[in-house]
This record gives C-alpha cells, sequence and structure tokens, in this order.
C-alpha cells in the first residue's frame, strides 16, 4: 500500500497537465484505446455475466489503464502515478476489509467470490436529506430494526431551525455534527447501539464539516466508516485528500467511494466498468480503503438501474471479487421511490446481479435517485435485505435470467418513473409502522418474486 | 466536389470526431469560395446539432460530444480569421453565463451543457465550480449576460440555486436576466418553487430551453 505522504509526494511532483488536456487527451483516448485493446464488449442480453475470461480481461485492463493514466489533482494540477505492480501487489496483499462496530455488532468485513452463498455484507439505509430531527431518527430506528443489518447509512440534515444547510456554510457543520448524534440515538434505541455507520458524514459536503462532526463528543467511533470520494472522473481535489489526510491519521475506516457516470466520460458501458474497476484498486491502493462504496449513474436517468447500469455491477463485481480480496458494497440509484412496485423490481435486480455476481455487500437501493427528501423509509432497506438474503440461494447463470424477467417488468418505465412517497405519506411517524397500503404492496411484490422461484423471507 | 458536397463533408468531419479532417475540409472550403460564415453554419454547426442529437438519444456519449467540439474548434482556427477578414460574424443567439452552484464540485453536467451551447452558437462564460450567488450576479453583469444557469448535483446543494435568485432580487436584478436550473436533484417543480425561469431535464433540454426562452424574450 502506499502511504499518505506517497500520495502527496506524486500529487505535488506529478506530470502538470489542465484539467482540459487530462481529460482530451489523457482519460477520453485511454479509455477507448484500452476497451479495445482488452476486448471489453457490453453484453445487453446478459445483464448478469458469467464470462470468467472477460471479467480477468476487465481487472488487467484496469490495471493497464491506471498505469497510463494516472489520477489527476485538481489541487495541485498533476498528475498523480501508479506503478503497475504497485497495484498487483497490493491486490495480491490485501486480505480483507476493516472491522466496524461494538459489542455483538462488532464484524470483519471479508469478501465474497462470485455465486459464493456466504450471505452478504448489509449496508441498509441511505444518505438521503430528512427534512427533521424527528423523521430521520425515525428512519434510523426503523434500520436499526432489521435483525440482519450489518451496518447503517443515515440521512443528511437538510434543514436546521428552518434554515437551509448550505454546502461549505457554518451550518453545515451543525448539521452534520447534529445528524451524527441524533443516529446514534437512533440506534441505541433500537437495541443496537453497536452499530457502525458507514457513511460518514452525510451532512458534511467538506471535509471542514465532516472533520468537525468527528469531534468525540458525537459519538463516533474508530469503528464506523467515513466515505472519501474521487471526482467523475479520475480526479481528486484538496476536499478528498484534505479528508483522507484526517482519516487515516486518526486511524479510522476510510470506505473509498466513485459513482462513475455511464455516458460520461468513460462513455458506454464497456468504459464505465474500466473506470469502476480502476476506482476499486485506486481506493485499496491510494485511500487505504477498508471497504469500496460504488455503483454506475447512468448520465441521462440518474439511476443504476438500466440493463448498462446492472451489467456493470456484474462485470466488475466479478472482476474484482475474482482478483482481490478487498471488499466492495454495491450502490444502486433506483428509478422509482418508495412504495411503488418498481422500485422492489429495480431493486431485486440489482441484489440479483451484484450478490450473485461477488460483491461483497449491497447498500440499501436508494429510491427515486435519491433526490426526494424523506423519500426513503425503513421498508425498502428491509427488501432489500430479504432480497441479498434470496440471491445468495441462486447462481448467476439464474440471476440473469431473473434480471431479464425483471427488467422486462420496468425497462420501459425508466424515463417516466412514479417518485414513490415520503417517508410521511407511507409510514406513521409517531408508531414508526408502515401503512396498510404499503404493506400490502410489499407483500404482493414478495409474492410475485416467490412465484419466480426466489427464496425471499417473511 | 461542389458546395453542398463541401458543407455535408465538414459536416460529417464533426459527427465522425476527426480534427485533422474537420481542419482539411474547412481548408477546402476557403479554397472552394465557400463563404467562411456557410462553412460554419451549414457545415460545422449542423454536425454539432446531429451529434447533440445522438447524445439526447443516448446513442453517442459524452467523449464523442467533447472529441467533436475539438474538431469544430480545430476546424474554427481556420475559418475564423477568414471570418474576420471578411467582417462576417457568426449570429450570437446570446449569452450564457453558466457554472455550479456554491458547496458544490461536480462539473461532468455544466461542462456538456457548456459545449453544447456553445455550439449551438451561444456565448458562454463558464465560472466554474462551487461559486458564490453574489460571484454569479457580478459575472452576468460583466458579461452582459441573457441568461444565467445554475447547476448542482447534491440535494444539499440545491439551496443554492434559490440563493442566486434571492440575490438577484434583493439587488432589483431579478427581470434583467433570465435564470435557469439543472442537475440530477432539481426538477420543474423546484424551479417553480425557487422562480427559475426554466428547468432542463437533460443536456439536450436545457440547450433548447435556452433557445426558447431568448426566442421568447426577444
Amino acid at each position: 500500500m502506499l502511504t499518505f505522504l506517497d500520495v502527496m509526494e506524486r500529487a505535488t511532483a506529478g506530470p502538470i497537465s489542465t484539467e482540459e488536456d487530462f481529460n482530451l487527451k489523457v482519460l477520453v483516448p485511454n479509455v477507448r484505446k484500452i476497451v479495445k485493446q482488452f476486448d471489453i464488449r457490453y453484453d445487453a442480453a446478459n445483464p448478469v455475466t458469467t464470462d470468467d475470461a472477460l471479467a480477468r480481461r476487465l481487472f488487467d485492463a484496469a490495471v493497464e489503464f491506471i498505469a497510463q493514466t494516472g489520477l489527476y489533482c485538481t489541487g495541485t494540477n498533476r498528475i498523480i502515478r501508479v506503478e503497475r505492480d504497485e497495484i498487483l501487489r497490493a491486490a495480491q496483499e490485501i486480505s480483507g476489509g476493516g472491522t466496524f462496530g461494538e459489542g455483538k455488532d462488532r464484524r470483519t468485513f471479508q469478501p465474497r467470490r462470485p455465486d459464493d452463498a456466504t450471505p452478504p455484507w448489509c449496508h441498509v439505509g441511505t444518505g438521503i436529506v430528512a427534512s427533521s430531527e424527528e423523521i430521520a431518527m425515525a428512519q434510523v430506528e426503523g434500520y436499526g430494526s432489521i435483525r440482519q443489518a450489518s451496518s447503517v447509512s443515515i440521512p443528511a440534515f437538510g434543514r436546521v431551525r428552518g434554515m437551509p444547510v448550505l454546502g461549505g456554510s457554518p451550518l453545515e457543520i451543525y448539521a452534520s455534527a447534529a445528524s451524527v448524534q441524533a443516529a446514534r440515538k437512533a440506534l441505541w434505541k433500537a437495541g443496537r447501539p453497536g452499530l457502525p455507520i458507514l457513511n460518514l458524514i452525510s451532512s458534511a459536503t467538506t471535509a471542514t464539516a465532516m472533520i468537525a462532526a468527528t469531534h468525540p463528543a458525537f459519538g463516533l467511533r474508530a469503528s464506523d466508516g467515513w466515505l472519501i470520494d474521487f471526482i467523475a472522473e479520475m480526479k481528486v481535489n484538496y476536499e478528498t485528500l484534505n479528508r483522507l489526510a484526517f482519516i487515516l491519521i486518526t486511524g479510522g475506516n476510510v470506505g473509498s467511494t466513485c459513482l462513475p457516470i455511464l455516458g460520461g466520460y468513460g462513455g458506454g458501458a464497456p468504459g464505465t466498468a474500466l473506470i469502476m474497476t480502476a476506482y476499486h484498486l485506486l481506493g485499496m491502493l491510494l485511500f487505504q480503503g477498508s471497504y469500496q462504496l460504488t455503483g454506475p449513474v447512468h448520465f441521462k436517468h440518474s439511476c443504476s438501474t438500466t440493463r448498462d447500469g446492472l451489467w456493470i455491477f456484474s462485470v466488475v463485481g466479478r472482476a474484482t471479487s475474482l482478483r482481490t480480496r478487498y471488499p466492495a458494497i454495491a450502490l444502486g440509484y433506483g428509478a422509482a421511490g418508495p412504495c411503488t412496485k418498481m422500485y422492489f423490481y429495480e431493486a431485486a435486480a440489482v441484489n440479483l446481479c451484484a450478490v450473485s455476481s461477488g460483491f461483497a455487500g449491497v447498500q440499501t437501493v436508494h429510491p427515486a435517485k435519491a433526490i426526494i427528501t424523506d423519500g426513503v423509509t425503513p421498508l425498502e432497506a428491509e427488501f432489500n435485505v430479504a432480497m441479498a438474503y434470496a440471491a445468495t440461494k441462486v447462481q448467476a447463470t439464474r440471476a440473469n435470467e431473473l434480471v431479464n424477467q425483471l427488467l422486462a417488468k420496468y425497462e420501459t418505465e425508466i424515463e417516466r418513473a412514479p417518485e414513490g412517497k415520503r417517508y410521511q405519506e407511507c409510514f406513521d411517524v409517531a408508531t414508526r409502522k408502515p401503512s396498510e397500503e404499503y404493506v400490502r404492496l410489499y407483500e404482493q411484490v414478495k409474492e410475485e418474486l416467490r412465484g419466480m422461484r426466489l427464496e425471499i423471507g417473511d | 466536389m461542389d458546395k453542398q458536397q463541401i458543407l455535408e463533408k465538414l459536416a460529417q468531419a464533426i459527427v465522425d470526431t476527426d480534427p485533422e479532417l474537420a481542419r482539411a475540409t474547412a481548408k477546402e472550403a476557403i479554397a472552394s469560395g465557400v463563404s467562411p460564415l456557410e462553412a460554419v453554419e451549414q457545415g460545422l454547426s449542423k454536425g454539432m446539432g446531429t451529434i447533440g442529437d445522438l447524445f439526447g438519444r443516448g446513442e453517442v456519449f459524452l467523449p464523442e460530444l467533447l472529441l467533436s467540439a475539438n474538431a469544430f474548434n480545430e476546424a474554427m482556427q481556420v475559418l475564423k480569421p477568414e471570418l474576420e477578414a471578411r467582417k462576417q460574424q457568426i449570429a450570437q443567439t446570446a449569452t450564457v453565463v453558466l457554472g455550479t452552484v456554491q458547496g458544490d464540485l461536480h462539473s461532468i453536467g455544466k461542462n456538456i451543457v457548456a459545449t453544447l451551447l456553445e455550439t449551438s452558437g451561444f456565448r458562454v462564460v463558464d465560472l466554474g465550480v462551487d461559486r458564490s450567488p453574489l460571484d454569479f450576479v457580478q459575472e452576468a453583469g460583466k458579461a452582459n449576460a441573457d441568461v444565467i444557469a445554475l447547476s448542482c448535483l447534491m440535494t444539499t446543494t440545491m439551496p443554492s440555486q434559490k440563493a442566486v435568485i434571492d440575490v438577484l432580487k434583493e439587488m432589483k436584478l431579478r427581470d434583467k436576466y433570465l435564470v435557469v436550473v439543472g442537475g440530477a436533484p432539481t426538477s420543474q417543480k423546484w424551479a417553480d418553487e425557487i422562480g427559475a425561469d426554466g428547468y432542463g431535464q437533460s443536456a439536450v433540454d436545457a440547450v433548447a430551453l435556452v433557445k426558447r426562452l431568448v426566442n421568447k424574450k426577444k
């Protein structure tokens, strides 16, 4: 692994370039060239791939791509160079993920392989903005009540005393601290005080707010997980590196993250898969990640559940799980929102795809592109966990058939996907219980999935 | 090769993202007596229009768009001096000051919109990312802008779009500019709520929206 100072040395001494030149003269040509050279082809008929040769080529292609491209640092306008041997050595030496949580909820994040029957790490919840502390706490309490939850993702606070929390403003520091305090209390109320929080810190868009809210007074522990993100595509800035410096020197778990844009600098599905695999390796090597949080987002539809998006999950999951023991959590964005059948179909597809392709963990598929305030409930989280477990009983070949059946149910609706309901429209805020309408819909979908011979639990 | 064939070849060079061909064909156009203004408007811009349509339909992606813009600029290096020598001017529809709002560092969506606007004949002043409300207002004044375009990718930075409109209102400048918003978390509902003039769901929509609004205002 490279140390933080190694990274900084390269960020300050690497080849100088403008960002535009990096994009046009390095990034885009290298993606095109390497996709061709390694024959990475998208197979629309098979969104869940079983092609190990393709997966292995994708891994090798990503190593070559990183070696030829590097990572652009916008803070120094220099390219951080990485050698092939450094990547391969790190991939060979890494033995697993970090250890998270406390007490009976303390666990080490272990990798999985394609067609692995071991249950994946279930990362429940989302960082979607909550309109009030009351709703945020109700959501997190619900997540904590899910028995198989391995970790939680907590909401961001959108307002403080009626004032909007602007990114980079002092209110963000307040909101960030308030959100982690509220989440800890909610987990305690759910009887899961040791459950780790892995999306630190959802209310913090800046390093300043993240570092401030990590003060021990607010209840975070080194056994939680802090997200450090690459910038799309193949870039880091000083905000990223400031966060990284702080987490590494304080001994926290780094959750290296990226959401490559399908249709962005990587072009179509093959190039996006290449970049997503590269991020996996860079997160392990440069960020010293304890886990990777990853998934593609379609440039036009802002979701991950398109046919090509699912294929990317599958081929990247297979490539990275066959060749490294660095665990990754699949993060999908659904087009439809809570309390809709379409959301459940999309979430089922992501879970089938990711789990059968070797992803070590899955996060609750974010409803309605994660853009609706209060637009998530614990029932989506519960469904994702049930689907993740059901998916362990399905081999990739069968998962492919099922995903094709699910796509047939929603694929043409992505452009006009229903927004769904907000927490308070399909849950009782006081009792934390879902509405009868939502329970009925949920049971109906589960029955439908059982009809597809999926062993989905109660 | 007649004029029509040269113009078609220019358009095709853009669609094929071929800078060398674009430059060579631009030279060929001048040598054959094609007006440089026609070469731009009936050749290069037509090619960019085709790429924009393909992008909107998801048939090509950002790299093709950028490479087409690059080919466009290559050809413009030949055509621009000719335009100046003949005192011809490309009809610029309007000036758009565009950027990602305060607290948000995302640039891809904004860059796509900027590229499409530029190649559609707009003058674009790109302010970059993480720009304060006052920056937008001041830069719009300096550029004598017609449109202010605000991008954001995060739910938590959406209020910064509203903040720009609020500052414009406070400074009694709201009526001076058309204000449009875009980015994954935004919607028509959001645009209406904050008093923007329009919302572009995609980059292609954004360009169509700006064209529509500018034409309506004329």
